[in-house]
């Protein structure tokens, strides 16, 4: 930034430039006080509560929050504690679920901005429509979609069942079904999203270097490896990053379509922790194991930067 | 960030076009992916099964509690009625109030945000201030934690402020995210210095250079956060169920699983719901379609 | 160069962490449980009083707002708001509603759940309230008005009682060659009814590990083979007993031996038995006010014997009063008449599928003759089981609740589910005495 510039041209050269800088920092506050305000309040200082949490024994209903120091965080790697066991199905459930929608959830709208970049007529018919979805919310679409997959009353298998195949699939109701109805309800309804996003990178990609290509004898799957998927990069990793994150903390589907059933098996860990915290009482218990998902998804996070990173390479 | 180089680039692309002989011309054009059969019958099918869903969601509202469990192949209402609609209208769920409230916070957190992170990303974008790595730091740290660790805390602040139950609880909270912050600073960054310059020369203070000059030039970047903002805390599902108690001052999202819950499979019922949770929304969005798509298309280019 | 941010944030956090720990204690006075004022008539200032209830389904959603409607003309003073919720979300959200005092003024919540917001501090005793109505022990069936005490304080005031039955479909009876007007009552003749079904095709009873279906059939049958769920002073879970896997292996085998399918969905019976795919569905009381119900031939019967003793699985529902943060005994006071009217005027709450409490109203013979089709659940209730009365004693029963669905999933075998629940169960038990005591 031409800052000695400016710093001389304001204070006129006669300022000494220590108070010039110093009222800059305050103008720079007041610009951010707004802000900086509301994230101390609603960001900084839970982060920090909830360690302090994570520490005690905090039962919301009752006055006394003994400390215990880590002991929320050993009973989470203590077989046989009382949440031992579950935290970890529910990290394991967050596992599949991420490891079983990500890639769908970015090559099928990969594929659709693909189809979508080619001259076609009623391109944004088409985007508008596959958005519609994502606009209508995730609580609209789980209660259609549970309704849909019912194995007994639902659409799904009635039609199946006309056209002689297995009628009974328990969509919503057994494991690995249930995992095949979520991801399916997932990609159904963000698919837009991230086609739309992925399209807009492609139109930024110089059409100029598929000429190139094709000059050089490239296929069509060439192209695709090697100018498109290049082309690509920074908005994939935009996107590879916000899907990663939004898998990790699927809440609504779950919730809404299988319960978290059966027992337990769809039981993310999002849902464990705000089940164990705000409806079991067991606070600490609960911000314990949400500062170890979030090392976790640190961990995921950093894998995947660096892995992008080294793509580049 | 290859992108903002775009504009750029594809400037020069129908120069040569132009410039280019008449034969290669024409065998680019030929090259440029002439949409066959396929891609059609691709798009075509999975807008049916995105629409298809849609319709019959539509169509079973209109259909008795027992013809909606005992002939689930079929589409069509036998017989055609209204009473899903007639029992939600006398019933005690507020739908419409869900939707209202909705709109409410999510326009009003929107706007918290519009505000506050453009503010904060010009301060961290081109002023230099002391602390300024500091801050951002922090920021950007928070970025890539998870929503759920804040869950429980805030969950109790909020209560400390009493705005349980409120509005409140869902339009402040969310409204500080990083997010917002990180994308317009990019942008801001993205702008020449020269016009920030010259005013600076005219002698116009940082504020009016923010009010005037920034902000103005950067209407797209503003439109495409109002509605990433607004569609996240339209889609807000965790937070809202946990901190919003009774009926009236639920959101639509929790609303519905209320619906749900109390309807069970009485699926005519719940699907009339839903119908009435999405149709306003659907309505809005086919006319401002092209503004929203587009608007979060460029969050991905920008980001 | 840090100090500034460092500085500001520090302040901050500090400010938070004040404000928090002076919410955090503010909650004491509530530990200590204040009672009710039950006045003789209502004589304070006009109050708006907020009701909580969970009756969703059947016909409670008309009957409770006429109800309210006539309590709110005849008496200005008070004017009653009832909210309708799903009971998981009245035990969801309530206990930390009043803790914030945004909760109800009175509410109605199952029996099971009354010692927990009792040992949580979030009730009033409704001592004075029971002696006003001139409620006694004796007026209710047995255990009932102890399942509302805590510490020897009386928290709750009986309202209804809900058990289970056998609903029958007639016409489905009919189709494989059976009189549809002989019922089974025991083991042989049900097993005898549900073979004969199956060779008509049909699959006799569909069984399914959901709470309102699975879970206390399978209740009521480790109560019919002599076990329980756990022990006298409830330490340690007892329900994955002989009894208990005895009972659960009677389930599995209904899927085994192909009278029911695997893998029914929640409510899929009762639909299934709406739809005529089915004969039998052990269901509760409330189920007779199912409006799609009404258009199948359909009867209610007590559940047969299967095991060694008669018994079956019966809740109830409880008035109780939360104490909440600031909580103006006026209000409480106007609950208290709300409540008394409500008890009096509880004639037709039969219609909503419960049987009242209170005895002299069920045993009115005015009663059956207006809702016959209660006669079988009337019948039950000399040997019904109510469920165990502990403070956080829920979360124990929702690994019940798993062991069932796990077991009839065929994930594990049904001793391998309730021994996987039954030690879990027993783990929370000890944390529910160690937070709650009593």
């Amino acid at each position: 930034m031409a800052d000695p510039a400016i710093v001389t041209r304001l204070g006129g050269g006669l300022r000494p430039r220590r108070a010039a800088a110093g009222r800059r920092t305050l103008t720079a506050y007041l610009f951010l006080a707004p802000f900086l305000v509301i994230f101390a309040v609603f960001v900084v200082f839970p982060a920090v509560y909830g360690l302090w949490i994570s520490l005690h024994v905090w039962n919301p209903l009752l006055d006394d929050h003994p400390f215990v120091g880590l002991q929320n965080f050993f009973d989470l790697f203590t077989p046989g504690s009382l949440t031992f066991e579950d935290f970890w199905e529910s990290m394991g459930a967050t596992g599949i679920f991420v490891v079983a929608s990500v890639p769908f959830l970015l090559a099928i709208p990969l594929g659709i901005a693909v189809l979508l970049n080619r001259k076609i007529k009623g391109g944004s018919v088409f985007r508008g429509i596959f958005f519609a979805p994502y606009v209508l919310g995730v609580a609209v679409v789980s209660v259609l979609w549970r309704y849909l997959l019912d194995p007994q009353l639902g659409v799904v298998n009635a039609v199946l069942g006309l056209l002689g195949l297995p009628s009974d699939i328990p969509w919503t109701v057994d494991v690995p079904w249930a995992w095949i109805s979520l991801v399916g309800i997932t990609v159904w309804w963000t698919l837009g999203l991230n086609t739309v996003i992925l399209l807009a990178g492609l139109k930024g990609i110089n059409p100029d270097l598929y000429e190139a290509a094709s000059l050089d004898g490239a296929g069509a799957w060439r192209k695709f490896t090697s100018v498109t998927l290049p082309g690509l990069r920074p908005v994939m990793t935009f996107v590879v990053t916000v899907t990663l994150l939004a898998s990790a903390n699927m809440f609504g589907q779950s919730f809404l379509i299988t319960q978290g059933g059966p027992g337990t098996a769809t039981r993310t860990a999002i849902m464990y922790i705000a089940n164990q915290g705000l409806v079991q009482n067991q606070m600490g218990a609960a911000t314990a194991m949400s500062y170890l998902l979030f090392a976790f998804l640190a961990v995921v996070s950093v894998l995947n930067f660096r892995l992008q990173r080294d793509n580049t390479k | 960030m290859s992108t903002v180089t775009t504009p750029t680039v594809t400037a020069p692309a129908p120069a040569t076009a132009a410039t280019a002989p008449a034969a290669p011309a024409r065998t680019r054009k030929r090259r440029r992916r002439a949409p066959n059969v396929l891609t059609y019958a691709v798009l075509f099918l999975i807008s049916f099964i995105i629409v298809v869903p849609l319709l019959w969601m539509l169509l079973t509202s209109f259909k008795t509690d027992f013809d909606a469990i005992s002939s689930p192949a079929s589409p069509w209402p036998n017989p055609f009625t209204t009473e899903a609609y007639g029992t939600l209208a006398t019933g005690n769920l507020p739908i419409l109030r869900w939707f209202a409230n909705s709109v409410i916070a999510a326009t009003a957190q929107t706007a918290i945000i519009l505000v506050t992170a453009s503010a904060a990303a010009y301060a961290l974008a081109r002023l230099e201030f002391r602390g300024k790595k500091i801050v951002f730091g922090a920021i950007v740290a928070t970025l890539l934690v998870p929503g759920v660790v804040f869950l429980i805390p805030n969950y109790l602040i909020v209560d400390s402020f009493g705005w349980l139950d409120s509005l409140w609880a869902i339009i402040v909270p969310g409204s500080a995210g990083a997010f917002g912050v990180f994308f317009l600073r990019q942008f801001f960054i993205s702008l020449p210095n020269e016009i920030e310059e010259a005013a600076r020369v005219d002698g116009a203070g940082d504020f009016r250079i923010f009010w005037q000059i920034i902000l103005p030039l950067s209407r797209p970047a503003l439109a495409t956060l109002a509605v990433l903002s607004f569609l996240t805390n339209w889609n807000d599902f965790i937070w809202p169920i946990y901190v919003l108690l009774s009926p009236e001052n639920l959101t639509l999202q929790p609303g519905l699983s209320v619906l749900q819950g109390t309807y069970s499979t009485h699926f005519g019922i719940v699907m009339a719901g839903a119908v009435i949770a999405s149709v306003p929304v659907l309505i809005l969005f086919t006319l401002a379609q092209k503004q929203i798509v587009e608007s979060v298309a460029s969050s991905g280019v920008k980001g | 160069m840090k100090n500034p941010t460092l500085r500001a944030a520090a302040a901050v956090a500090i400010l938070g962490l004040g404000v928090s720990l002076a919410a955090c204690s503010g909650g004491s006075t509530s530990a200590s449980s204040d009672s009710v004022r039950a006045d003789a008539e209502y004589s304070g200032p006009a109050v708006d009083i907020t009701f909580w209830n969970g009756w969703t389904g059947g016909a409670a959603p008309v009957l409770v707002p006429k109800l309210v409607a006539e309590f709110n003309e005849t008496h200005p003073d008070i004017n009653v708001k009832s909210n309708a919720m799903e009971w998981a979300d009245i035990s969801q959200k309530m206990p930390l509603a009043i803790k914030a005092g945004k909760g109800p003024d009175v509410a109605v919540a199952h029996g099971d759940d009354v010692a927990t917001y009792a040992a949580q501090g979030l009730l009033l005793k409704t001592d004075d309230v029971v002696d006003a109505l001139g409620y006694k022990e004796s007026d209710f069936p047995e255990g009932l008005m102890a399942a509302g005490q805590f510490d020897g304080d009386q928290y709750g005031v009986p309202w209804s009682v809900t058990p289970l039955g056998l609903y029958i479909n007639k016409d489905v009876l009919a189709k494989a060659g059976l009189d549809p007007e002989t019922v089974p009552t025991d083991a042989e003749s049900y097993l005898a009814a549900l073979e004969a079904l199956k060779a008509a095709g049909i699959q006799g009873e569909w069984a399914d590990g959901y709470v309102f279906t699975g879970t206390f059939e399978f209740e009521s049958l480790l109560w019919q083979f002599g076990g329980d769920l756990f022990n006298e002073d409830v330490t340690e879970a007892t329900f994955n007993s002989e009894a208990g896997v005895k009972a659960l292996t009677w389930m599995t085998d209904l899927i085994k031996n192909g009278y029911s399918p695997a893998n029914v969905a929640q409510d899929g019976n009762i639909n299934a038995l709406i739809g005529s795919e089915t004969a039998f569905n052990w269901n509760g009381v409330w189920q007779t006010t199912n409006e799609a119900l009404q258009s199948v031939s359909w009867t209610a019967v007590p559940v047969p014997q299967i095991g060694t003793e008669k018994a079956v699985w019966s809740s109830s529902t409880h008035w109780m009063f939360p104490a909440n943060k600031n909580q103006d005994p006026d209000k409480s006071a106007a609950a208290a008449t709300f409540v008394k009217w409500m008890n009096d005027n509880s004639a037709d709450w039969a219609s909503t599928g419960e049987l009242p409490a209170q005895n002299t109203v069920r045993e009115d013979p005015a009663l059956l003759e207006t809702y016959p089709a209660l006669a079988p659940f009337l019948e039950q209730l000399e040997y019904a089981h109510y469920e165990t009365v502990a403070p956080g004693i829920t979360n124990a029963m929702a690994e019940v609740t798993t062991g069932v669905n796990e077991a009839m999933l065929g994930k594990k075998s049904p001793k391998e589910a309730l021994d996987d629940a039954a030690e879990k169960a027993t783990q929370l038990l000890k944390q529910n005495k160690a937070q709650y005591g009593g």
